[in-house]
């Protein structure tokens, strides 16, 4: 379970300081499918990345199967990201050097798995998304869809009970889309957590639960 | 979740610090070159400078048994001429214990013609076997023969004598007048090497016999000794010095001076000419450094996203920083095994060089203790300029990272 207890962030742009977050408290059930919707500047991407342990809040605490991620120490917060989460991003991000298989067989790198173990499971993980044929072509041989998907794959290679999207199909086109959304209920029919930010209706109504943010607060 | 396996994970992160470099090739290449050319100023030039060392400490080093002993002083370019030796000189060097053999020479300027043209040039006579092993052998005859105790009106000339100083060239069998006598030329010279070039060149060698005849003095101008134990050389020297002085009533009318003595000075004047060369490499060496250090910046700075990107699928701060430096190190390496080759071959490029443009012959000297500094040189350098970017990447927040374009 996620719980995030008067979570706030303030970011500092020389002397001006932007509330990101204001006293943010969210309790997100395990195996829950949730969508958060808002304008841009709403503070979405900020509780994504706060709830994904890619950053800090200024104030409050993020809970994750009860422990509090703020008292963790950096490489704590490097095995929360690897174990427990798995990160979609609107750009994709994926490494450019790598093909799909290598992208997705590196967060077992980092976690220690043996060599054949981890391409073995990137290969089976590719497969899942549909991209069997598709495993030594580079980011830039693919469609912004099937870099999606290849990024999925790699969001699920340590097996994490969470997934988060920031926008998963900002940058694909509604059908890719559509297939990506296909995917991410699929997980959560296996119990995973999701938990995506987008602002686009169509997509969020896909969701079991819906909640809307404005001016750094959840509604 | 599978235990980690620390040895297959280093092994798996060479690879894609490898990979790293492989997709960056053009980078790579760049940097690798940076580093290269610091360490092969650094390699070449020291090289050069012990294989100048050595051209000349070696050649002293077979006569090391030698005692030079002139009637004159002798400080760093002047020789000023005190008198000459005589017979009784030779005589009492002759009974100093320790002595092997004691040759003497004269010598002294006499005017020559050659086709009617007359010029002043230094003449040398001496015990033509013991001339020999001091000129002949190391320099060498470009034609003709050697001089031999029964050859009278005969010469060898140097080098510049028969090619610079008359308007036409002299070659053996020629004729010159030497002090009014006719002489025949039976041996030109080669040019003589680094040490040799003013003691054989500008010369022309007789007998002594026939030296003493066109000169017309009984004197002596210079004693070669040689000793049986280069051990008590110095002492020798001292004995040769005294002796000498004592038939003169002077105190410093003889100079007598070791091999050893001029190797150590030599050696001093070395350690002049690699101090400034090191110090013209290290000054290579700090631009190349700025320039890797620059190259390195860029390489990490260009993957910021990328780091970020490691960091949010769970890359520790020491995963990434890690990669860097073995990336960096790899980098370095190749970098440190290029500039060792490259600074050898610019070395023999340098002495080939220097040895037609001057006329001195000498070879390189490349010394493991050089390649192994110059490779750790670059490791250091890499390393340490890879690592500030490096820490300072692997320490920034995922989130500022990711965001990085």
């Amino acid at each position: 379970m996620i719980r995030t207890e008067n979570l706030t962030k303030v970011y500092r742009m020389g002397a001006v300081e932007v509330q990101a977050l204001r006293d943010v408290n969210l309790e997100i059930k395990d195996g829950e499918f949730i969508a958060i919707i808002g304008p841009s500047g709403s503070g979405k991407s900020t509780l994504l990345n706060l709830i994904g342990c890619l950053d800090k809040p200024t104030s409050g605490a993020v809970f994750i199967d009860g422990i509090n991620t703020g008292k963790l120490s950096e490489n704590g917060l490097a095995e929360i990201r690897r174990e427990k989460i798995g990160f979609i991003f609107q750009q994709f991000n994926l490494i450019h050097t790598l093909n799909a298989l290598e992208n997705v067989a590196l967060p077992m790198f980092f976690a220690g798995v043996r060599h054949e173990i981890r391409m073995e499971r990137a290969e089976e993980l590719l497969a899942k998304v549909g991209l069997g044929d598709r495993i030594h072509h580079k980011p830039s041989e693919m469609s912004g869809g099937e870099q999606q998907r290849v990024a999925i794959a790699r969001a699920l290679s340590n097996d994490p009970e969470i997934i988060i999207g920031d926008e998963p199909t900002g940058n694909i086109d509604t059908e890719a889309g559509n297939a990506i959304m296909d995917i991410l209920e699929g997980l959560n029919h296996e119990g995973r957590t999701i938990i995506v930010v987008t602002h686009d209706a169509e997509i969020a109504a896909r969701a079991r639960v819906t909640k809307r943010m404005r001016d750094g607060s959840v509604l | 979740m599978i235990a980690p396996h620390k040895i297959t994970k280093m092994r798996d992160k060479f690879l894609l610090a490898y990979r790293g470099i492989r997709e960056r090739r053009a980078r790579s290449i760049l940097t690798v070159l940076g580093i290269a050319v610091g360490i092969a100023a650094i390699v070449a030039l020291m090289s050069v400078g012990y294989g100048m060392e050595e051209a000349i400490t070696g050649e002293l080093t077979d006569y090391a048994d030698v005692i030079s002993v002139f009637p004159a002083k002798i400080t760093a370019g002047s020789y000023v001429e005190l008198g000459s030796f005589t017979d009784r000189d030779v005589k009492d060097v002759e009974r100093i214990a320790g002595i092997k053999e004691i040759s003497t020479m004269t010598f002294d300027s006499a005017n020559v013609e050659y086709r009617n043209e007359n010029i002043p040039i230094f003449i040398i006579g001496g015990d033509t076997e013991k001339l020999e092993s001091v000129y002949v052998e190391p320099v060498g005859l470009k034609e003709g023969r050697w001089l031999r105790e029964n050859d009278y009106k005969a010469c060898v000339i140097g080098n510049r004598v028969a090619n610079d100083y008359f308007d036409e060239v002299i070659h053996v069998n020629d004729k010159l007048e030497i002090n009014g006598e006719k002489f025949t030329v039976l041996g030109v010279f080669k040019k003589g090497g680094m040490l040799y070039a003013n003691d054989v060149d500008p010369h022309i060698f007789l007998t002594l016999r026939a030296t003493k005849d066109v000169l017309q003095t009984d004197e002596i101008s210079y004693i070669m000794v040689r000793v049986y134990d280069i051990d008590e050389a110095e002492e020798i020297a001292e004995e040769i010095k005294e002796a000498i002085n004592d038939n003169h009533g002077l105190d410093d009318f003889a100079n007598a001076m070791t091999m050893g003595s001029i190797l150590e000075q030599l050696g001093n004047v070395f350690n002049i000419i690699r101090g400034v060369l090191v110090g013209i490499a290290a000054i290579a060496l700090i631009v190349a450094s700025v320039g890797i250090m620059n190259t390195m910046l860029m390489a990490v700075m260009e993957r910021t996203h990328e780091i970020g990107v490691m960091k949010a699928i769970g890359a520790k701060s020491s995963d990434v920083l890690s990669l860097f430096l073995i990336e960096s190190s790899m980098v370095s390496l190749l970098g440190g095994v290029v500039g060792c080759v490259l600074g050898a071959v610019a070395a023999k490029v340098i002495s080939l060089g220097a040895s037609t443009a001057l006329g001195i012959e000498f070879g390189t000297v490349i010394k493991p203790e050089v390649l192994v500094g110059g490779m750790a040189v670059a490791m250091i350098v890499g390393v340490l300029s890879g690592f500030y970017p490096a820490r300072k990447a692997s320490n920034m927040s995922p989130v500022e990272a990711v965001r990085y374009e």
